[in-house]
Order: C-alpha cells, then structure tokens, then sequence
C-alpha cells in the first residue's frame, strides 16, 4: 500500500480510530497495529508476508537465545544463523539475478558456455529495511548492547510497523521496542503535528517529485543518444530534486503516521544539498541507513582503530556495499564508491589543506558538495554505463552539439526549483522545521497547509510507487 | 504552538479552494467524466475469465470502442458483450493473451483498423506496447490497486477536476504546467489532441457531442490523424498475419469464433488507408486466410454513407446506428445467437 494513495486514506482512517477508541486494552491494540501492518504490506502482495514472518521469527529466537547464551561459540552460530537468513533473503530476491548475470559473464570470458535463462524473481518490497532492522537487534544482542524485547508481539510490531515498514526510516531496537511497553496516546498538538508533516511528506512526493521534477529526469535518462550540456545538467539536476523529495517525502510521511499514534521516529534527512563537504552529506542523508552502516559495517571493518589505510579500505569498502545495497547493479557500486573516494579525498584535505570554514566560504563549499553529489546521481539513476558515460561528457561540457530534448520551460522550471531547494536547505541547515513552524504565525501555517493540500489534490498523484521501494 | 487554528484555517481554506477548482472548470467547459486507464481495462479484462461460450470479447482499437455500442448490442442479442479494444494498438497483443491464458471458447470481435492491425508485432512499438502493457498490467495488478480503483470511481463520477487526461485537456497539475511554453527550444510536431469520447464503467464509449457540432474541433483531430499518417512506418503484414492466424487456428481447435469487423472511416482518412493498405491486398487476404465471418462497412448499403466527423469514428447516434444494424445483419448470418428471452 502507498501511502499516496485511496486505499491508504481509508486504511488509516480505520487504525486511528480503532487506535483510539475505548474498546482495546493496549495489547490488544499493539495486536490491531500488527495485524494492519500485514494487511498495509500483504495489499501489495499477500504470500510475501510470509518473508516477514520468517525474519521474525529467526531473530525473535537468535535474540532470546543470545539473552541467555554465554558459550561464544553457541553465541557466534545464533548470530550466524540470523545473518544467513536475512543476507540469504536478499542474496536471492535482491541479487539472485546480478550474481547469475556476473557468474555467467565470468564463466563466459574464461570460454566456459553457460546460459541459464533469468530467475522471475519478485522483490519483496522494502525487503533491503526490514532485513537491515532485524539484523541489527540481533547484532546488538549478540554485542550485549540490547535488551530482549519483552514479548513476541512487541518484537513482532517492532519489525512489521507499517509507517516504516517499506522504506524506513530504519529504527533500532533501542529506540522503537521500548515505546511499544507502555501504552502511547499522541497530544492533540502530536496528532496535529503528525497530520502536518503527512501532508508536506505527501506535497514532496506528489507535488515536487513526481509532478514537477520525474518527467524531466525521465526524459533525459531514457534517452540513449549523447546529449546538449543544458539537457544534461537539467536531467541530473531533476533526478537530484526528485529522489530527495521522493525520499525525505516517504520519511517525512512515516515520522508524521508513527506521531499520529504517539509513536516517535528518528529523523532521517537534515537538508543534506546544503551540505558541508561528504560527512556532512552523510549525516543528513538518509541517516539511520549510514549510522547503521558505520555501527554495524565500518566499525567491525576497524574504522578508525589500525590506522590511516585499514581506515580509508573500511571506509571505502562500506560504500562500495552501501552502493549495492541500494540496488542489484554495478552502477550502484560505482556509485557508492564516488562516495568513498570523496570522503576519503576530504579526510586528506582536512589533514594537509586545513581550512575554517566560515559563513562566505562556506555557501561556495555547500555548492561544491551539491554539485559533486549530483555527477555521483548520474551513476544512481542511469541504467547502463554508456548512458552514465554520455551524461558526465555532456554535463563537462564536451558535446557541443548534443541532442536538446527539452523545452526552454522546462530548463527554467528544473533551476527554479532546485535553486529554492538548495537555498531552503542552505536557510535550514542549523534549525528544524518545529522551530521555525514555532516562530511562524498561525494562520500563516494554516495558509501553507492548504495551498501543500490543494495542490496535492490537483496533482493527481496516480499512485506512483516511491523510488526507494525498489531498493 | 496554536496548532488548532492552523488546522482550521487549513481545512477552511482547502474545502473552499478546492470547491472554487471545481466550479471554474465546470464553467469552462469539463464535466465528471471516467477515465479509459489500465485498471478499467483490468476489471473488463477480468470479466473475460467467467466468460462463457454464449459471450463475446470486443477487441480492436478505438474504432471498436466508439462505433461499436454495448447498449444497442445488449438490446439486439440479449447478451452484454465484453469490451477490451484500446485506443492506438493493435488488437493482437489481446487477442493472443485470451487464446494463451484463458480457456474461453465464445466469440471474438476484432476490429480490423488496417493501420493497427497490420501494423506490427514489434514488442516495443506502441500498437503493441500499449495494449501489452495493459495484458502485463492485468496479471500484475495488486489488491491495494484494485482497492484505490474501485475507491476513485465515485470521485471521477462526481468531480471535473479529476481527470488523467492528458495535452490541451489535460487538468492534472502537471499537465497544467505543461502547456506553459517559454519559445520552442525542440520543435514538437504533434498537434494539439482533444479528448473526445467519454467512457462508461463498463468501458462503452461514446463520441462528444463537441466532436460532431464544432467543425475547428473536429478538425484539430484530423491534424492528429493526418500527423499519424505521414509519420507512420510501413505495415507488416507478413508477421501480423502470420501471428493471428496461428492464434485463430488454436481458438478454432477448441471451439473459439472470430468475427472480422472493418469500421467505417471516411474523409482524407479513408483515402491515406486505400492507398497505403488497399483492401484487396491487406483486409480481403485476411479475411480469405481467416476464413472466419467477415463484415466490411463499404458491403452494406446502410453503411456506405456514413460520415465520422473526424474521419475515423462514428458520432454517438450512428455508432448506436451502426451496431443494431451490424448486430441484425450478423445475427441474420448466423454469425452471432440472440439469447433474448421476451
């Protein structure tokens, strides 16, 4: 079930209201919550439920066991066996068909004849956050940094929670199990609050990405023929608005659902696009993945403990998975591996170039890092290399005479947009969106609201799936 | 925080902001209309599975969709028929999924718009693309999609402003957005495409009434087919042929009856498809390979006069029109049996 869609309204509509009414003791509602995850997740498709079911179930026993385990070893195989079914089961939807497709061209290139014909795999969606959530309370377990959950069914909530479920953002055990013990009821300000940020995380997916932004970046990335230098820039410059706005939208949507219901979820972006140099970007893009990723990945590959170079491997060898994580392609790794060389660049810069950065040089760093990110978005969004290749030599001005795909409009519209973004990003880095709402008169809010509302409803959404479903 | 007064204010604003939406556009012109998407192509598509052998599967292209109407059918035979034909697409892609995947053993209709028909069976050129898109979408369908579908019918029954029509009727935002034009930095050779028919739930489709009485109308989707034509590539018919006829020997096998239908069109239209897809060569062939009934407008003398106001479709009074006449002279033929009971 999207949350930009009908069934979704109605579907909300019933849980809030069997959420408050008077009739459930808090299990029982916690049982409601459970049950309506399911039915958010099996809508989609019903059988790969199941896949939920057994990821519970491995890490609720893995987690008990390792409560009382003290043999290391007995510890090290519960471990293993929670990490063999959750990497298992996105070895096999995720990347069954990458790894045949490598497997075949490395038999191949060594004159072996090898064809088997593509596995039809479904990718459960948003199998890549619910594993990584499981796994990391067993992982915590197994590090003594975590206490059981008290019940299955707390365990149960804490992984199928549905505002979450599907795209993040991903929640450790720590900060989500233990708001289910005791009973949550939102404030009327809360519930307010949660109803505002559903509605701007539903403007930024309707309104901005797919209204305003996806056409552009569609038409310039499916495009096979080498492109204007405008064009190109355009394109990029689109898909960077669209994948934060698609994105931040679905995170926003889900902290203001969990709120609605008294529920607290992390922040998962903090204007990254005015962002400081690359760990800066990292900490306010899509932040509960790259904190799990350093705690779970780049800390047990060393992190900065054995010195400079296992310390820049680590780093580098974190975003090459971060890269695949996102998806079953090379251009993903690739991706994630621009990542690591800026931060590894950066990391050299600070100890040989040391600069303070102050409010002029500061918006000049801010735009480097946004245009560095954006040639790293060329790689996330094209599909094949050559079409990345085309894109990077036109977007360095090296095909004067490349193809003009779009309209003059668009080009201003795409710079428009993404200029108020940057600078929006660039006005909100030190604040939060409460502190300033706190300092924006009330009927100004309310005006706000209503033009983000109807504007969602002229837009139409057709229920477009976010981007990160995929991943 | 005075979170409250915002909701208020929000709420306020919204119903009357959106109120005044709808009535502007109703004052210009739109009314609450169903949109042809591919989960209304779906729920008929559905229906084909219960389908017994007393029924009949409508496909083609739009011609089947305007000229042919379920009403006047219904009253002539008794029986409702099931309409799967799609605008701009060859009636193959559809035709192949209901041989392959169902074991309906009734009767097809297809519409043999030579254009189409003969077009190709190229995966990714859009005769073929589109109608397989909605096949694939079919089987791909979630519940959650079928849920917001059968939610969104009443609101596209009761609201103007909801409509996925696209180009110059387009009302979503961003096809508002995009008729704003700043020059024309990429020349865009399609004219300007008017949405004229308007679709029931039951996907019986009727010609605006715009299209017959407002000539410049009319004429701004003659541009459109005109645009078509010249850009269209050559047909063929060796591969489309090759392609229905194998299907229509499985169908036959198991019991299956095809009916041939070639709809009228007239004007310039009419005039690009006998010269570039004769009849003697591309629908005459068919039809003597087929060996399946066959019925041709320019056969019947009720038919030979009829003028579509935009040269390919009939208006809704000689759509209703042609298929009681259709209906009578196939059922005089025996092609089809009339199940009404009095």
């Amino acid at each position: 079930m999207l949350f930009n869609s009908l069934s979704f309204v109605i579907f909300l509509i019933v849980v809030l209201i069997l959420y408050y009414v008077k009739l459930f003791s808090w299990t029982n509602k916690k049982r409601m919550l459970l049950f309506a995850s399911y039915v958010f997740y099996g809508l989609w498709n019903p059988p790969l439920v199941v896949l939920l079911w057994i990821s519970t179930m491995v890490d609720w026993t893995a987690g008990n066991k390792l409560a009382k385990e003290e043999n290391k070893r007995i510890r090290k195989l519960w471990l293993l066996l929670s990490m063999s079914v959750n990497l298992g089961f996105l070895a096999f939807f995720k990347y069954g068909n990458f790894l045949l497709e490598n497997f075949t061209a490395l038999v191949n290139s060594v004159d072996i004849y090898y064809h088997p014909l593509k596995m039809d795999i479904i990718l459960p969606m948003g199998i890549s956050f619910y594993t990584f959530q499981t796994m990391s309370y067993t992982i915590d377990m197994y590090n003594k940094k975590n206490q059981p959950a008290r019940t299955f069914l707390d365990f149960a909530l804490y992984v199928t929670f549905f505002p979450q479920l599907v795209a993040g953002p991903i929640v450790r055990a720590g900060d989500l199990i233990t708001q289910f013990y005791e009973e949550k009821k939102a404030t009327v300000n809360q519930f307010i609050w949660g109803l505002f940020l559903l509605t701007i995380g539903l403007f930024q997916k309707v309104v901005l990405a797919d209204t305003l932004l996806s056409k552009t970046s569609d038409t310039i990335f499916d495009s096979t023929n080498i492109l204007n230098s405008w064009d190109a820039w355009t394109g990029t410059l689109a898909f960077s608005g669209q994948i934060f706005f698609d994105f931040a939208g679905y995170s926003t949507c889900a902290i203001g659902i969990a709120l609605m219901l008294g529920i607290i979820l992390p922040d998962n972006f903090k204007y990254p696009y005015a962002s400081l140099g690359f760990s800066d970007f990292w900490k306010r893009w899509h932040i509960t993945l790259s904190s799990w990723l350093k705690d779970y990945l780049y800390i047990p590959l060393g992190g900065n403990r054995y010195g400079v170079t296992r310390m820049y491997a680590a780093l580098m060898v974190t975003m090459l998975l971060g890269g695949l994580w996102h998806g079953a392609a090379w251009t993903f790794v690739v991706w994630g591996g621009l990542h690591g060389t800026y931060l590894i660049l950066e990391r050299l810069q600070r100890k040989y170039i040391p600069f303070t950065i102050n409010k002029w040089n500061g918006i000049f760093l801010a735009v480097l890092t946004f245009t560095c990110v954006n040639f790293t978005w060329v790689f996330f969004r094209a599909r094949e290399f050559l079409t990345a290749k085309n894109m990077l030599s036109s977007m360095l001005f090296m095909n004067p005479d490349g193809e003009k795909l779009l309209q003059s409009f668009d080009i201003i519209k795409v710079f428009t947009l993404i200029s108020l973004m940057f600078l929006s990003h660039w006005f909100m880095r030190n604040t939060s969106l409460k502190e300033v709402s706190l300092k924006t008169p009330p009927w100004f809010l309310g005006v706000v609201w209503a033009i983000m509302f109807l504007l969602i409803a002229i837009a139409q959404g057709s229920g477009e799936q976010f981007i990160y479903f995929q991943f | 925080m005075y979170l409250k007064q915002s909701l208020i204010i929000a709420f306020t604003l919204s119903v009357i902001s959106l109120g005044a939406w709808e009535m502007y556009w109703r004052t210009q012109g739109f009314y609450p209309t169903i949109d042809d998407n591919k989960e209304l192509w779906a729920t008929q598509r559905a229906r084909a599975e219960k389908a017994t052998s007393e029924d009949v599967l409508l496909m083609g292209s739009s011609r089947v969709l305007f000229d042919i109407q379920l009403d006047e059918w219904e009253k002539e035979t008794g029986k409702r028929p099931i309409q799967l034909a799609c605008v701009g697409s060859s009636p193959l892609p559809v035709f192949h999924d209901i041989i392959e995947k169902t074991g309906f053993t009734g009767t097809v209709l297809i519409g043999v718009t030579p254009g189409l028909f003969f077009s190709t069976t190229f995966p990714k050129a859009q005769p073929w693309e589109w109608p397989q898109s909605r096949v694939d979408y079919y089987y791909k369908r979630t519940y959650a999609q079928r849920l917001n579908h059968a939610l969104s019918l009443p609101l596209q029954e009761n609201f103007a402003f909801l409509s996925e029509d696209e180009g110059i009727d387009g009302l979503k935002l961003k096809e508002l957005i995009g008729k704003i034009k700043v020059g024309e930095r990429v020349p865009d050779p399609m004219p300007p495409f008017h949405e004229f028919g308007v679709i029931a739930k039951d996907r019986n489709l009727k010609m605006k009434e715009i299209a017959v009485t407002d000539t410049t109308y009319a004429n701004s989707i003659k541009k459109v087919w005109m645009f078509f034509g010249k850009g269209a590539p050559p047909p063929d018919k060796g591969a489309t042929m090759t392609f229905f006829l194998k299907d229509l020997e499985k169908f036959k096998a198991r019991g299956g009856k095809v009916i041939l239908v070639r709809c009228p069109s007239s004007g310039g239209l009419r005039m690009g498809e006998n010269l570039g897809l004769p009849r003697s060569e591309f629908y005459d062939d068919l039809v003597q390979k087929a060996q399946v009934k066959s019925y041709h407008f320019e056969d019947y003398a009720q038919f030979k006069n009829l003028e579509c106001p935009e040269w390919s479709h009939l208006s809704a009074n000689d759509a209703q029109f042609f298929t009681s006449e259709l209906v009578k002279i196939m059922l005089k033929d025996g092609a089809l049996t009339n199940y009404k009971t009095n």
